[in-house]
This record gives structure tokens, sequence and C-alpha cells, in this order.
């Protein structure tokens, strides 16, 4: 054989045996599914990659769910705010979607699972805590917004793995966002130092959650136990008048508890929501501009009261916003402050019988407002008693701020002030309908029994 | 030679006939000699290829016209010729011959059959094939049709010229879209493109513009290739012809071949051309005042009217007292041209051919351009007996100035020429462009302003040696690149932004590098009878995608637009690589005994990255058989039939066109919170994924009758692929929004005819090509966990279910008008609690007899699918003069038009078509216009509904070219060898029921076919060019 035949064939032997491992090609520029978490700062980004995932779920949702069937607003805009304004929600709206919130859920669960793979230390845990924390808060607006939801608290990386899961009880749920905050209180660090204190979740924030979740339970004691180490938390102090409208524009406040972090390019839809001037999803009803008391240093950092039919909502934009455009807003969403937490403390000293130890804390709120303080003889004869005194006083506070609904079905007082304004009037009604198409993804979920 | 004994008939012209006696003959011949004056020539005229006589020979003295023709032995005889003087032999179907008469008083002649196409090369897989020995079923194209069309990308050159094969234009921009099917959609997750192959290299066929202003904008980058450079393109069909490239097959192969040198002088040629596009047709639009009563009537129909608050009604408004039809501010005449040049020559061991063209057309929308260089070498060299070696290279250059056209999105042009309310003044009282206003922005400075530039590079490569053994073995490798690098640059100005200073910008940049190695021994032995073939090999094949980009906002200035200049940011996602790679080994042997019986077995086997571990490799095996039964003795006598061949062909063939890291799963990086590095899982894995398999079976038949006159391919074929790769939606609570699994079925079944006859031959020539094919397509299995009331949502406007095609549309059935409130006998209402339908509101067929309007009473309201489809080509030529034309046509299908809903949608205060005139106004109206109704409260406008489903079929006279080449002598004397002038017409005229742009539309390049969306228009072309040879 000549020698070049034999340099080919030799050639072609090498050339079809030397390559078998060309076929592994592993991502670049992601990760595969199982292969991320690594080292303590995949774990680090793992847990920010959860945070992220709520900017999407409160962009909007945040006032869809908590205002958007209540008396403070009024709308003109068709789609989810009429639809739940006027009572008439249904499978298809938007805020009938939890797929986001899942999201979050999925997040946490793959860095619950494998954090723990990477650091088991302090470093860990807090991560851990954080991830917990972060699915409790999912899971308590899911309960809220729609009852029994799927409880699922591992990450899916199979088709092996049931994908079809069915509603949990509430009770059972709450259970669980129970044990996820009670472990974050206790592994969260209780400062990250500087803004990241309101924007990621402290030992204070997961109090402050279950403080919001014990009262949503109607557990005062719990309630109670769990606002006092919020309220002696020293990050945490009520800012003064002159500086209350910046707890929402500049964000970051001492009264900042957990805050959804948004910037420039991290948007939501703060501006739409409530002051577009000409064309926002919500303004102030009548009945909410009526229900203030005289002399309320907040009343014009709230809303326009410059025009009789007021268009704006300034409170978090600051008094005498005038820019018309849609701009998406970099704001942070304000999910839990300290002015929340007095109030439900007050609320639930109030009913375990430490009246006077609740218009105490429901006073330093009225007296920041400029407003005198009340006596259970002067609640009695404005507000008929403490209890709807404080009620009324989370209404101005906290107003738009995506509580007041879930107040109102908290306090059992949702159909009573509902009906006449939208004929709400079954307990049944009360949350909203699993979207059409969660229905239609997973055969063994029942549609809420209103809606079907 | 097999046709020994057929009798004579005299009847038909150009019959064999048996050589009795030449003997005889000569005899005759010699003995009249003497009688004659001058001399008499006689002879014999005799088939070269077979040595038999030829009867009916014209015989003629060329100077004197007179002549004879020769008897039934072949012999002819003719007296009083002058030494000197030329005889001129000619026969149907056979080279004219002329002979210059000497003293010689014997003229034996033998003519030469012109070239059978049968004879000719078919490229196949790693190869090429006598036409006549196929056994699988190709479709192919050819130089000249390609001129004739004058098209400036290869794949629309495909459109109604091969069988089987379906086109649909994406966008009609230039360098736009299209979407190729080879025998229907086999696959749900939109991997339904054909595989190209250019010169033996696998190229890049997606579109890698990554800047999608909107949906469906994406590019063609078959259009990297000049038309004008490629010999033939070939369609790999059917699983026999397929399966050599395995798991990448499923969707047919296009071959494309370029034009290479040949041994002779060098062939100098230069061909410009220059020409102009218009729009086909423009559509009727409201104009302001009837715009705004329409708006008017919107709100007065309301349940509970309010006051208008929207200022579009204020016709003294500064930005709204406009008057204009938006179609004569965006749309043109545009001008293209191009030229091209070529030198293709060679000598014994060297070949080259060397081509370059430029290209610059302007779009019919303002402001849109294509400009692109091409630029070719193929080299051949012989080293040695033995060792020769050479390359295929290409260098493409293309600037495309874009416009945002084809997409639903606010930014798309095609939509907003329609739908723009026309009272939009165009300026502002102090003369600057009203840039912005209610949410839109400003059509005309969204194409004259906004920035959509696309640039790229593209080599396209192929080096190889080939070394020759023996005769009959050798061996061939190939090293092959298609390297693509491209820049986008987007930049929207702040004027055409509500918020001042609001700008924002893009820039992509991507490397696509796609290489390979293929080396194959070919064996080829023809003993006697007996005639083997064989193939062996492997290839490596590795593709990789880089790319950078940013995205920002807030420049200081609309005049700086580079990335550095932006104040934020806001976006750098576009920053990634992937990569993915094949090792594949394959085989052939072929084997037929005299060409009668034929069979072919091929093996592919396909490992690629994109599977899991356990399921790397695939095996793609096919076998066919051939059956030449006109070379049996029964057909032997028969003068009709020139040559029939039944083929047969079953096989399998895959489909690996899912993300490279989908089985693996995915988490994403740069899930920041606030300036916090974070990820995410956002793929969930899929360990156990594989390829899609295409089992098809193919029964064929080719046919040539009277002397090649005719002849006809007929293909039926069965095509089944299972293990759909599909992303399955699944719960939310998941995490994920869908997983990609193997499931389900789908079936192809159809039959394809494609039919030449020669009608005239002769001085005038007229030959027809005819081609028709039909699909049916149909869903034959999905797993009943997927389907919700039985069938899959499939976009918006389709549902995939067993036993229908994938392009069906679903929804609401409209039924007319209601005249009168009390029209609506039964109190039908929207849902369940929702209002009542009266007088103007659409008559919606209530499905089930409800009396509720709601989703259960949607429907099966459409199919995109053609009943055939296909084209006829006529060609015809007197002397210098040639003429083509073709038509192309579909029927049966329907289209799904979304940009008729769009400008015929109150709710969005868009404009209207003039359909609205004719709209409900009160009590008693009889019409199939509903009344305008703000917000939309019975749904009215937002179903999906079959008043947008339109019948799409339509014939196109596509393409008419009428060539003249100027006489030798002239050109002669101009001192060129080739000098013709031509005129060349597209998209002339269209016969149909649509009443969109037009019916050859397909907004979405997946699944969702028929779709218009308001894609970018077809455009009418007229071109004039001169091709000068020199």
């Amino acid at each position: 054989m000549q020698k070049i035949e034999k340099i080919i064939l030799g050639l072609i032997v090498l050339l079809s045996v030397s390559c078998s491992d060309i076929l592994d090609k592993d991502p670049q520029s992601s990760f595969s599914a199982q292969g991320f978490y690594k080292t303590t700062s995949d774990a680090q980004a793992g847990v920010y990659g959860i945070y992220e995932s709520l900017q999407s779920n409160y962009r909007i949702n945040f006032a869809y769910w908590g205002e958007g069937r209540a008396d403070a607003i009024e709308t003109n805009h068709s789609g989810d705010p009429l639809t739940l304004r006027q009572n008439t929600l249904n499978k298809t709206m938007n805020s009938a979607q939890w797929s986001s919130l899942y999201e979050t859920i999925s997040r946490a669960n793959y860095a619950i699972k494998y954090v723990p793979e990477v650091s088991v230390d302090e470093f860990g845990l807090q991560l851990v805590g954080q991830a917990r924390a972060l699915r409790a808060l999912s899971y308590f607006y899911a309960v809220r917004v729609w009852g029994d939801v799927p409880l699922i608290l591992e990450p899916y990386e199979s088709v092996d793995q049931e994908l079809f899961v069915p509603k949990t009880d509430k009770e059972l749920v709450l259970d669980q966002i129970v044990e996820d905050l009670q472990y974050a209180a206790e592994n969260c660090r209780d400062s990250y130092g500087g803004e990241r204190d309101r924007v990621l979740i402290t030992q204070g924030g997961a109090n402050a959650l279950l403080t919001q979740v014990y009262m949503w339970r109607k557990d005062y004691q719990n309630a109670n136990a769990t606002a006092d180490l919020v309220l002696n938390n020293s990050l945490y102090s009520l800012v003064s008048m002159a500086d209350w409208s910046k707890i929402f524009t500049t964000g970051f406040s001492n009264e900042s508890i957990f805050e959804v972090g948004y910037n420039e390019v991290q948007t939501n839809a703060l501006r739409v929501l409530y002051a577009l001037g000409s064309d926002s999803d919500y303004y102030p009803s009548e009945r909410f501009k009526n229900s203030f008391e005289d002399n309320d240093l907040r009343k014009s950092k709230i809303y326009d009261t410059t025009v009789v039919t007021t268009r704006k909502i300034w409170k978090f934009f600051g008094e005498g916003f005038s820019d018309e455009s849609a701009d998406p807003s970099s704001n942070n969403i304000v999910l839990a402050r300290l002015a929340d937490i007095i109030l439900l403390k007050a609320e639930a000293l109030n009913k375990l019988g430490q009246t006077d130890e609740a218009l105490e804390l429901l006073n330093r709120i009225r007296t920041r407002a400029g407003l005198e303080n009340l006596d259970q003889a002067s609640a009695i004869a404005n507000y008929g008693d403490v209890d709807s005194a404080i009620f009324h006083e989370r209404s101005i506070e906290l107003s738009f701020e995506g509580h007041r609904w879930f107040d109102l079905v908290r306090t059992n007082r949702a159909i009573e002030i509902m009906q006449p304004i939208n004929g709400l009037s079954d307990p049944a009604n009360l949350v909203w309908p699993i979207h059409e198409d969660a229905i239609n993804r997973n055969p063994n979920l029942e549609q809420n029994s209103f809606y079907r | 030679m097999n046709k020994k004994n057929t009798k004579p008939q005299i009847k038909l012209r150009g019959q064999l006939f048996l050589f009795k006696s030449v003997l005889v003959g000569l005899l005759f011949l010699i003995s009249s000699i003497s009688y004659t004056q001058g001399i008499a020539i006689s002879g014999t005229v005799t088939n070269v290829t077979t040595g038999e006589p030829l009867v009916g020979v014209n015989v003629i003295l060329k100077d004197s016209s007179r002549g004879v023709t020769t008897d039934l032995d072949g012999n002819y005889s003719i007296d009083q010729v002058t030494p000197g003087t030329v005889l001129s032999f000619s026969f149907l179907g056979f080279e004219r011959k002329e002979i210059t008469v000497s003293s010689e008083t014997t003229l034996n002649v033998v003519l030469s059959p012109i070239a059978n196409e049968l004879d000719e090369l078919v490229i196949v897989g790693y190869g090429t094939k006598k036409k006549r020995n196929l056994t699988g079923s190709i479709a192919s194209v050819g130089s000249e049709e390609i001129e004739q069309t004058n098209q400036q990308d290869a794949v629309s050159v495909l459109q109604g010229r091969a069988a089987g094969v379906q086109v649909t234009s994406n966008s009609g921009a230039p360098g736009g879209a299209m979407t190729i099917r080879v025998r229907g959609n086999s696959s749900l997750n939109s991997g339904n493109d054909p595989l190209y192959v250019v010169d033996g290299v696998p190229i890049e066929s997606n579109s890698l513009s990554s800047l999608n202003g909107s949906e469906n904008f994406g590019l063609n980058p078959l259009a990297d290739i000049n038309p004008g450079d490629i010999e033939s393109i070939e369609v790999l069909k059917d699983a026999a012809s397929t399966a050599i490239y395995g798991s990448r097959a499923a969707n047919g192969v296009v071959l494309i071949t370029t034009k290479r040198g040949k041994e002779g002088k060098a062939q100098i040629n230069l061909n410009v051309f220059t020409g102009v596009s218009e729009i086909s047709r423009k559509l009727s639009v409201l104009n302001a005042s009837q715009y705004r009563e329409v708006i008017l009537d919107s709100y007065r129909n309301m349940a509970n009217p309010v006051e208008p608050i929207f200022s579009v009604l204020d016709s003294l408004s500064p930005i709204n007292n406009g008057d204009v039809d938006w179609q004569d501010e965006l749309l043109r005449i545009a001008p293209q041209y191009k030229i091209d040049l070529s030198v293709r020559g060679g000598s014994e061991n060297v070949k080259y051919s060397w081509s370059s063209s430029f290209l610059d057309q302007d779009g019919v929308i303002i402001n849109n351009n294509y400009k692109r260089v091409t630029s070719r070498l193929n080299v051949d060299f012989n080293a040695t007996d033995k060792l020769k070696f050479g390359q295929s290279i290409s260098y493409t250059n293309a600037i495309n100035n874009r416009i945002n056209a084809g997409g639903s999105g606010n930014l798309s042009l095609v939509r907003e020429l329609l739908i723009r309310p026309p009272t939009y003044s165009m300026y502002l009282p102090d003369g600057s462009l009203n840039g912005y206003q209610f949410g839109k922005r400003n059509p005309v400075g969204l194409a004259e302003l906004a920035t959509h530039l696309n640039k790229s590079n593209r080599i396209i490569g192929n080096e190889y040696a080939e070394y020759q053994f023996t005769d009959y073995l050798k061996i061939r490798s190939n090293v092959n690149l298609d390297f693509v690098s491209m820049k986008e640059d987007e930049f929207i100005p702040s004027i055409l932004d509500y918020r001042p200073g609001y700008n924002t910008g893009s820039v992509r940049s991507l490397t696509n590098l796609t290489w390979g190695n293929e080396t194959y021994l070919t064996f080829d032995k023809q003993l006697t009878d007996h005639h083997l073939a064989a193939l062996a090999g492997f290839s490596f094949q590795n593709w990789k995608n880089e790319q950078t980009g940013l995205d920002g906002m807030f420049f200081p200035s609309d005049n700086l637009t580079t990335l550095n200049g932006a104040g934020t940011i806001s976006g750098q996602e576009a920053n990634f690589i992937t990569e993915h790679s094949m090792l594949s080994y394959f085989g052939r042997v072929s084997y037929d005994y005299k060409g009668k019986y034929l069979a072919e077995v091929n093996l592919r086997a396909d490992g690629s990255s994109r599977f899991g571990a356990d399921n790397r490799f695939g095996y793609f095996p096919s076998a066919s058989v051939g059956w030449r039964f006109s070379d049996e003795n029964f057909l032997q006598d028969n003068a009709v039939i020139n040559d029939a061949k039944l083929r047969f062909s079953a096989g399998q063939t895959g489909n690996e066109a899912i993300g490279n890291y989908t089985s693996q799963g995915e988490f994403a990086v740069g899930v920041n919170y606030l300036d916090y590095s974070g990820a995410a899982p956002t793929v969930m894995p899929n360990a156990g994924l594989t390829w899609e398999t295409t089992t098809q079976y193919d029964a064929g038949l080719d046919i040539s009758l009277w002397n090649n006159r005719i002849s006809l391919t007929a293909d039926y074929y069965v095509k089944l692929t299972e293990d759909l790769l599909y992303n399955v939606p699944i719960p939310r609570t998941t995490g994920f929004s869908f997983i990609t699994q193997n499931i389900g079925s789908i079936e192809n079944k159809g039959i394809e005819f494609t039919l030449t006859t020669r009608n005239f031959i002769g001085d005038f020539k007229w030959d027809t090509n005819f081609n028709i094919s039909s699909n049916s397509n149909k869903v034959t299995d999905l797993p009943d966990e997927l389907l919700i009331n039985g069938y899959i949502q499939n976009g918006q406007y389709h549902i995939l279910k067993e036993g229908l095609p994938i392009g069906t549309f679903y929804g609401y059935k409209f039924n007319g008008v209601y005249s009168r409130d009390e029209d609506n006998v039964n109190a039908v209402t929207n849902g369940a609690q929702g209002a009542v339908f009266q007088g103007g509101d659409p008559i919606w067929e209530d499905v089930n007899g409800d009396n509720i309007i709601d989703v259960n009473d949607r429907q099966i309201i459409g199919d995109a699918t053609p009943d055939f489809f296909g084209g006829i080509t006529n060609n015809f030529s007197y002397k210098n003069i040639s003429l083509s034309i073709f038509f192309q046509f579909s029927y049966g299908n329907d289209i799904y038009s979304e940009i008729n809903h769009q400008r015929n949608s109150v709710v969005r205060y868009n404009n209207l078509s003039t359909d609205a005139l004719d709209r409900w106004r009160e009590q008693g109206d009889v019409t199939d216009f509903p009344r305008p109704l703000r917000d939309d409260p019975l749904e009215s406008d937002s179903r999906i509904q079959s008043r947008w489903v339109e019948d799409g079929s339509y014939i196109k006279l596509k393409n008419i070219n009428l060539n003249y080449s100027f006489p030798e002598a002239l050109v002669g004397r101009l001192g060129l060898s080739k000098l013709d002038a031509y005129i060349t017409g597209s998209n002339l005229i269209t016969w149909t029921k649509y009443t969109g742009f037009d019916p050859d539309v397909n907004s979405y390049s997946g699944l969702r076919a028929g779709v218009d969306e308001g894609s970018y228009p077809q455009s009418r072309t007229v071109i004039l060019g001169l091709n000068f040879g020199f």
C-alpha cells in the first residue's frame, strides 16, 4: 500500500474513535437545573433569585388583591379594576392567576433543598430562613386570595414527581406558613446592614409577617407576642409626620419592616394604579374621603384635596404630584411597616381585654397624624367601640397599601360594608376564583365553590 | 441496446425500426449514382447510442431547401448535389448535424440524442446519482428556472415549482422570512423546517435576528445565498433520500449546489438589472369624519352612555385634526437594482468559478432598504491522477435597514398603516412631528426616525480532498463551516415617546459558528450486469452561538445612539453562549441489475448533545427498491413508453430541534433583585428527552412517454411522526409553565404529481411544467392528560385535536347580526349572568342550545391547510425570444385574518375598513356589520370568531420572464459572445377572495399556520435587465 494511503487510513481510524466525549455539552451561560448550587455565593444568588420574583408578584396585584374589592377605591377602568369593584369576579381575570406566587414558591423550594448541601452553618441557615419566609409570604397571599390551595414544599426536578397536586385545606397551609415564619424568625439575621434590612427578610420581618398571619387566624395571644418583638426591635421606629410620605416615595425608612425593592429597570405599576391623573386605575371613593376626621395631617398627603373630583392618589408619590405619564414606577412597595404592626397589636390587646394598652398604641398613630388622643369613651362616642376605632385608624393610616380588603375579611366586616356598595353577600364569594388556566392545567383542581 | 424487434409504426415519428439490410440499400444507392448530374449522395442515418437506423430524418440541402427523408431502413438518397454545399440532418429529439459535401458519395451519419434528462445527475446526500436510477423521491429546480424568477433568495424560488414543497411568505420585506414545509408539518414544537445543505455544508437556517421589536420579525438566512450562483436545488422528500441525514431529516432536506467551473475558455458574464416594486393592492379605510362618526356611535351604543373624553373626536384639536390615509404616507414605489459578475472556466487540472454580486433593494414601506454583496469562489484542482482537492467558499455582507413590521405590537408598521386613526395630525402647530398620541407612536415617525439596522457578514465554506484509490474506490474528507457575524442596532428617539427625554436603544452582536468534518469512502463498480455502489463515513458537527447585547435608555440626545450614551442600562440579559454538537456514522449500499432492478439501503447513527446521556444515539435506517418495468420484455415493443419505473421506499428519520440544554433543565443567572445578583430555575429538567421519529413510506412512479414528450412523476406517501417534542403545559404550581416531553403522534399523507410536456419542438418551442400536491395532515395521538375538553389550545387561534389537522381554527361561529332586539327570541345571553344580545349585536351560533354563549359554544371554524397547491410554468421560445409564464396556486386553505379583526375593531380606537359604513345603526337595519360598542361588554370584538376566517385560495401570476437574445452577428460586432435583454414581472396578478393585502401570508412561522397578523405585504415587481457574455 502506498504511503499516502496508509496515512489516510490512519487518520480515519484516529478521527472516528477520538471523539466520544464531545457530546457532553453543559450550559455555559446558565446552569443545568440540578447543577447550580455549588458554592456559598450560588446559595446567596439562589435566594436573591427568590426575591426577584416578588417584584412581579406584587407590582400590581398588591393593590388588586388588597384594595380592589374594598371600599376605599373607585374606578373607571374595565378589566380587573372594574370586575373587582363590581364584585363580578371571573375565571379569566388577571388577578386570579397564581402562577407568579408559585414561581416564588418553586424558587424557594429549590433553595430550601439545595442551600443546606452547600452550607450548613449560620450562613446557610439564614438563607434557608429567608427562603422559608418568602415561601410563607407567598402562601399567605394565596390562602387569603383563594382559600384552599395546593401545598407544594419540594422543588420539581423530574416528570416522575406528582404534577397534579390538589388543594390543601387552608388551615394546614397556614400551619405551614407559621412553621416557616417561626423558622425564619429564629434563623434569619436580625440585620444585614443598611438598606438591606428593609428589602430583605430580617428576624423582625419574619415576626411582622407572623403577626399578620396570627391576626388573620385570630390568634391574638401569639400576635401580641410577635408584635412585641417587632416593637422592641431597634431597627424600627415611627417616622415624623414630615417624613411620612417618604416611607413610600423614597423607601428604606426606619418605619419600614419589609418592602419589595424596585428601581429604574425593575419597575412596578404604582403610577398606573394610583396617579396617572386623567386615567389611573383607582381614585379615592367618596366614602373614603368622607371618613377622615377633621385636621388629619395625612389627608392632603394621601390624595389630591385641591379639586372636588379627585383623580389622584398622592400617597406614594408625594403631595402635589402632577406627572401624568404612565411611566413605570420605581418606588418600593411596602408590605409591612411599624404602624401596621402597632395597630395590629392594639387590635389584639383590645381583643384580649387590655383596652388601655390598646388605646395607648392607637394614640401613637393618632398623635403623629395630628389627631387628639382617644380614650375609651371618645372611641365609643366616635366609632361605636375601640375595635372600630382601631379599624378606622388602619383604614386611614394604611390606606391603599393593600391591607383594606384583608382587614375587612379577617374582621368579618366585608359583607356588611361591601353589600351596599356592590352586593357582596355570600361568604363563599370572599375568595377569588381559581383561574381557568390553572384548572385547565390540573384536572385534580376543584374550582372554588362560589365560582363553579 | 434492448429493443430489437420493434415493428414499424408509420404513424409515430421517431419510433425505432429494425435495420434490415444495410447492404441492400448500399447496392441500390451505388447503382443510382451514374444517372445524376452533380453527384448523388446516399447513406444511412443511425442513432449513435443504439446503432439503430433512424426513420424520417430530414435531409436538406441547406442552400436550396431541397430535401428528402430517410426510409424505413434509415436510408436516404439525394441527387444533384454540388460538392461544397451543406447537408443538414435533423430529427426530433436529436442534435442537428450539418456536413459539407466533398466528393464522397456515401455519407453515413450518426445522430446523437439530445441529452436525456433521465441521464442527468441528481445531487443526493453525499454523492450524485443518475435520475434514471433514483429510488427515492427528489424534486429538483435548475439554474434556468432560478434565473427566470429573478427572486433574490433561494427559498422563494421553490414556491410552486417543487411538488410536495409548500412555501409561504412570513414577510414580504427584502430579506424577510419564509416558511417551507416539505410534505406537511411533522412536529408540534415548531421544528418543522427542512435541513439546508449548501455544497455539503449544513447551514444555519433559523433567523438569527434577536432584536425582535415585535414577534414574527425573523430574517431569512437563505437570503445570504445569491440565487445567481445556484446550479440546482434538490429537495429530498422521502425517507430513502433523507435518512442519510438522520436526526435532522424528518422535515426533508434541501440541497443547494452552486455553479462550478468547467474545462474550457473563461466564460465572463455580466448581468445587470433594475426594477421597481409596489404594493399589489391597497385596502380601503375610513376618512376622518367617517371615523369620528363610528367612535361616537360606539359611545352612544353603551348601556349607560358616557361622554367621550377622547380628543380624537375634536376636529379642531391640533393633535387630532388630520385626515390621513396612512397607506399613502408609508407606502411607495420602491426601486431596486442588481449587478452580477461571474468568470468560470478551467483547464484539465484546475477549474474555477468566481462570482460577485451587488443588490440594492428598497422595500415598499418608506425607509426600508436592503443591500447585499456576495462573492463566491469555487475551485477544483487535480493535484495528481489520484488526488483532487478544492473548495467552495462564499462571503456575504448584508445591511438591512429594517422596518418593524409583521407583529401585533404597538411598533408594527403594517398593522399601524391600516388601523391608525386618520384624525391623527402628522405635525403639531409648531411644525414638529406629532410623535406620540394616546399610547400610539406616529408610524411615519417610526419608519423615518426609529433605527432598526441589521448588519451581517457570513462565510460559508467547504474545503475538500478526495483520493482515488482505484477507479471504483475513493475517499473524500471535507471541513465545512458556516460563520455568521451579525450586529443589530435599535433606537427609538424621544420624539416618539410622551415622556421627555425617554428614548431607548439596544444593541446585539452575535457570532454563530457551525463547523464540521465529514469523511467518507465511496465504492462504485459496474460488473457487466451488476452495479454495486456503497458509501461509509462519519461526521462531526458543532454549533456555537455567542451573543452580547445591552439595552439602554435616557440617552442625553437622540443623535447619540451608541450605548455608552445611555443614562441607564436597562437590560443585559442578551449575553450568552450556547453550544450543541453531533457525532454521526452513516452508510449506504445500492445495487442494480441492468438498471432494471434497483435497491438501496441507508443507515445513519446520530448522537446529539441535546439529549439525555441515556438517549444519546439514534439509528435511522431506510430501504428502497425500484423496478424499471419499461425494460421488461412485455414493454419492449411498446412505442409509447420510453421509460417507466416504480419505486418504493420506507425508512425512519428524526428531529432533534429542541433547546440545546432543555433535557438538563436550566438555572438562569441575571435574575437580579435590585443590585443583588440572583439566579433562578427557569426550565424544568427532563432527562428522558429524545428525538422525534418519523417513519415514512413512499410509492412512486416515473414515466416518460412518446419520446420523452411527456414525463410524469407521481408519488404517494405516508409519514407518521411519533414521540413528538412538545412543550407540555403543566400546572403552574410547579413553578414552571411547561415541560418538554415526547408525546403523541402526527400523520401526513399525500400525493404529488409533476408533469412535464414538450408541446412544441423545433423552432417554436413550448414546454409546460405542472406540479400539484395534496397533503393531508392530522394529529393521530395526544396524551389524554393534556386534553382539555378533548383538545389542546394551540396559541390564540388554533387547537390541536386527534383526527384534525394542525392548522385548525377554533372559535365562535358568527351568524350575522340581530336586526332588532326582538330578533333574539330566546333571549340568548353572553355568559350565564351576562347581558342579553340585542339589535346590532352578533348572532353567535349556540352550539349546545342552552341560550348562553360561552366557551362551550366554540367550534371548528376553519383550517389553514390547503387541499392542494402547486404551480404551472409555460416556457415558449422562438428563435431569439423566450417567454416563461409561471402561475402558482393554493386551494382550500383558510386564513384567520387578525389584521381584518384589528381594522374592524372599535374597542381600541382603531381606524376601520369601509365595511364599517354598513354598520348596524338602528333597529331594523339588516347588515352583517355589528354595532360599534365601547368597552366590548358583549365580547363581540374579543372573541376568536368565524367572521375573520376567510378563504385563502388563490392563483397568482407569480412570474413572467421575457428574454431576447441579440443575434450573434450583432453581438459579435460589439465584441461580446452573448447579449440578452429581459423583462421580468413578479406577483403581477392574484386572483383570490381574500380581502387582506395578499393571501400568501403566514405571520407565524411555527405551528400556528394561516394567520395574517398584518405581515409586510408582498410586492408587485417589474425588472428590466441585460445579460452580457464576454
